[in-house]
């Protein structure tokens, strides 16, 4: 009786021993260890909303993530924000209809990050987001730190003026972006505050010109083609700006009336547009900060993998900036059209020359 | 062939009137200006004067084709994007392509199919001008963007920068050409068969086609028209940028069909004249510039062109209606 029950007991509990290490060793402990990642898959789908299209510095984010997703083995659902906030809802909710795991969110209107997110986070589970150079609360951030970039910018500015126009600027146009809130306001903070610490007589505030530049080309050559009619001719100008569109459309207001002697411009992003600014003869853009933006896709598609599989990942990722001017254009960028072009010069100027001495 | 001697409705209108509506746009121009000169620093300068003529040109030159357009009762909301398509297609082709200036004719060629597509729908499709350039007027960006993808579009050829930036004894080249086109528009409305049965076409189209007016010819030439002085202000924008854009002019529309309504031009057609949009595209630039000098935040600038459109057409309806009121008062 009692070796039957001991066998008994002994056969219950070598039965829940081998399938105990059964369970461990199949796919359903997988997904039972899972069960506290509720987003781990082993196949994602993540939402990408783009900005807007047709900018340079966007296509070359979207152009990295496309790329990386495809390596990674992700499917990727593509949207345009379209510089627009209520478009970028438009596009969350759509996310979230065709059953994205994660996205990322490059959307520019501060105020409907909230809305965004709380879209997001409602769903079980809650959607991963990480958010490109906008904050949005929840989100992980992921971009430029804009206070540091800004700041590269305005005292390679700075440090201008003070070899070439003794220390002296009259005037500070900072052609800005108000509706993108307090981050991309830091960027231009940085610019300016740059300038200024490397001056030793510092631009009046009342002399410091903040404009809206609406993103584009052509709104910043409209309001600074106004500005400029208050500045007087011999004024010694810098121009700061929110990304390279913005710097072009600043440099060629500046250029329409002939100011040229008497203005540079630095910037934010160096894309291919921006580097192309920089190479032109006589060029006002002297350099901007680099964001690198081909770059996102790499280091974004792998914090988005790292979230959806509960991995730490910090709060906000940051780009690597570097100034760039033409002079170091071609280490930073060697095989850009840019660089090219500067070659290019440099070729013809050696053949000229040459053919002089001979 | 019935005769026609319409006389277009802003003439008769003005011919019954104390006030001319132009002068009442002309004077708010005066105080407008008057007040910036006053408390906007830099405003009444000669530089302000060459800023505000050199930025001037691109609304100026595709309101003249919206005049004609909101004229015949229609509308036009794809003149932004032609803009914008007529400044990539040209710079995609120069230098690689065409030299410069057959460059600069495909694109003028590309707004010209534009403007003729969309008549061609409004006529023969019968498909309401508003949805059907609403239609383009997305479509035809989307084209801009698909074409030019994410290359670098430099337009810097110095004899096609000239056209945004070259001047002419002082006078900026773009001023010139759009006040040009404006004396010539201006001709063709007031003095020509043409015009005139362009007033008659928005004024009653049913009467239009009693007295045998070609309908359909007059609205495909007013959209093909339309359609290439938008692609002609896209190029002028493009050279004074020196890069052809797909995202260049956005918003054009509504910045020039409020200067075309703010000139007395009715949306309800039959109404209108080319000098009054003169004077509203002036006014509304004049407006952005002031406001820039005086250092408003944009926002209360957004807020200011709406109020100013709001008054000028609301003291217009006032005139009309006291007008009218004293008219029937007379007749008893």
């Amino acid at each position: 009786m009692f070796k039957t029950h001991a066998f008994k007991t002994l056969t219950a509990i070598s039965l829940l021993v081998s399938s105990t290490a059964l369970w461990i060793a199949s796919p359903a402990a997988t997904l039972s260890a899972q069960g506290s990642c509720p987003t781990a898959k082993s196949h994602y789908k993540i939402g990408f909303a783009n900005l807007a299209a047709g900018i340079d510095f966007t296509t070359l984010v979207q152009q990295g993530i496309v790329a990386n997703a495809k390596t990674a083995g992700v499917d990727l659902v593509l949207a345009n924000n379209n510089l627009d906030g209520a478009t970028a809802l438009n596009n969350a909710q759509n996310f979230v209809t065709q059953g994205v795991d994660g996205v990322i969110e490059f959307q520019t209107d501060e105020a409907f990050g909230n809305v965004i997110m709380n879209l997001f986070q409602s769903q079980t589970p809650q959607i991963p987001v990480i958010a490109i150079d906008i904050p949005m609360p929840g989100a992980t951030f992921f971009g430029a730190n804009n206070y540091k970039a800004g700041r590269m910018a305005g005292e390679a500015a700075g440090d201008y003026a003070n070899a070439h126009w003794a220390g002296k600027v009259d005037y500070i146009l900072s052609l800005e972006l108000p509706q993108s809130g307090p981050i991309p306001a830091a960027r231009m903070q940085g610019q300016i505050e740059g300038v200024q610490a490397k001056l030793k007589t510092p631009v009046a505030a009342d002399h410091i010109l903040h404009l809206d530049s609406k993103n584009t080309q052509d709104v910043a050559f409209k309001v600074v083609s106004d500005a400029l009619s208050k500045i007087p001719p011999d004024a010694n100008i810098i121009g700061v700006e929110i990304n390279d569109d913005t710097a072009q459309g600043t440099a060629a207001a500046i250029e329409a009336v002939q100011r040229t002697g008497k203005a540079i411009i630095v910037g934010q992003g160096a894309v291919p547009s921006g580097q192309a600014e920089m190479v032109k003869p006589n060029s006002l853009y002297l350099g901007a900060t680099g964001y690198f933006p081909e770059k996102y896709g790499d280091k974004i598609i792998p914090a988005m993998l790292d979230l959806l599989n509960c991995k730490p990942v910090p709060p906000a990722i940051y780009v690597d900036h570097v100034f760039i001017t033409k002079d170091n254009l071609c280490q930073v960028y060697p095989d850009g059209d840019a660089c090219k072009t500067l070659q290019g010069k440099a070729t013809a100027v050696a053949t000229a020359a040459a053919t002089a001495s001979s | 062939m019935i005769e026609q001697t319409i006389t277009p409705p802003t003439e008769r209108a003005i011919g019954q009137l104390k006030i001319n509506p132009t002068l009442v746009l002309l004077m708010a121009f005066v105080l407008m200006c008057l007040i910036f000169s006053l408390f906007a620093p830099g405003f009444f300068s000669i530089n302000n004067l060459k800023t505000i003529s050199n930025t001037v040109a691109e609304v100026g030159i595709t309101a003249v084709g919206m005049t004609l357009v909101l004229v015949t009762a229609g509308v036009d909301l794809s003149v932004g994007s032609t803009a914008a398509l007529a400044g990539v297609v040209t710079s995609l082709l120069w230098p690689n392509v065409l030299p410069i200036w057959p460059a600069v004719l495909c694109g003028l060629l590309s707004g010209l199919l534009v403007g003729l597509f969309n008549g061609l729908v409004i006529t023969r499709l019968r498909i309401n001008p508003l949805i059907t350039t609403l239609a383009t007027y997305s479509a035809v960006r989307g084209i801009a963007f698909i074409i030019t993808g994410p290359q670098d579009n430099q337009l810097g050829d110095p004899s096609f920068e000239w056209l945004g930036r070259g001047n002419v004894a002082g006078i900026p080249a773009s001023l010139i050409i759009m006040l040009v086109l404006f004396a010539v528009f201006y001709f063709i409305l007031r003095s020509t068969r043409f015009g005139r049965n362009l007033y008659a076409i928005g004024g009653s189209r049913e009467a239009a086609r009693l007295a045998g007016i070609k309908i359909n010819v007059h609205l495909l030439i007013a959209y093909g028209v339309c359609g290439l002085l938008s692609a002609f202000a896209g190029l002028i924008s493009a050279a004074q940028l020196g890069a052809g854009r797909p995202q260049a002019a956005t918003g054009l529309e509504f910045t020039v069909i409020a200067a075309v309504v703010l000139g007395g031009t009715s949306l309800a057609g039959g109404k209108g004249s080319l000098l009054g949009t003169l004077i509203g595209v002036v006014l509304l630039r004049t407006l952005d510039n002031g406001l820039v000098l005086l250092n408003i935040s944009s926002y209360y600038q957004d807020v200011a062109r709406g109020a100013v459109l709001l008054l000028t057409v609301g003291i217009d309806q006032l005139r009309l209606r006291l007008e009218k009121a004293a008219a029937a008062r007379n007749q008893t």
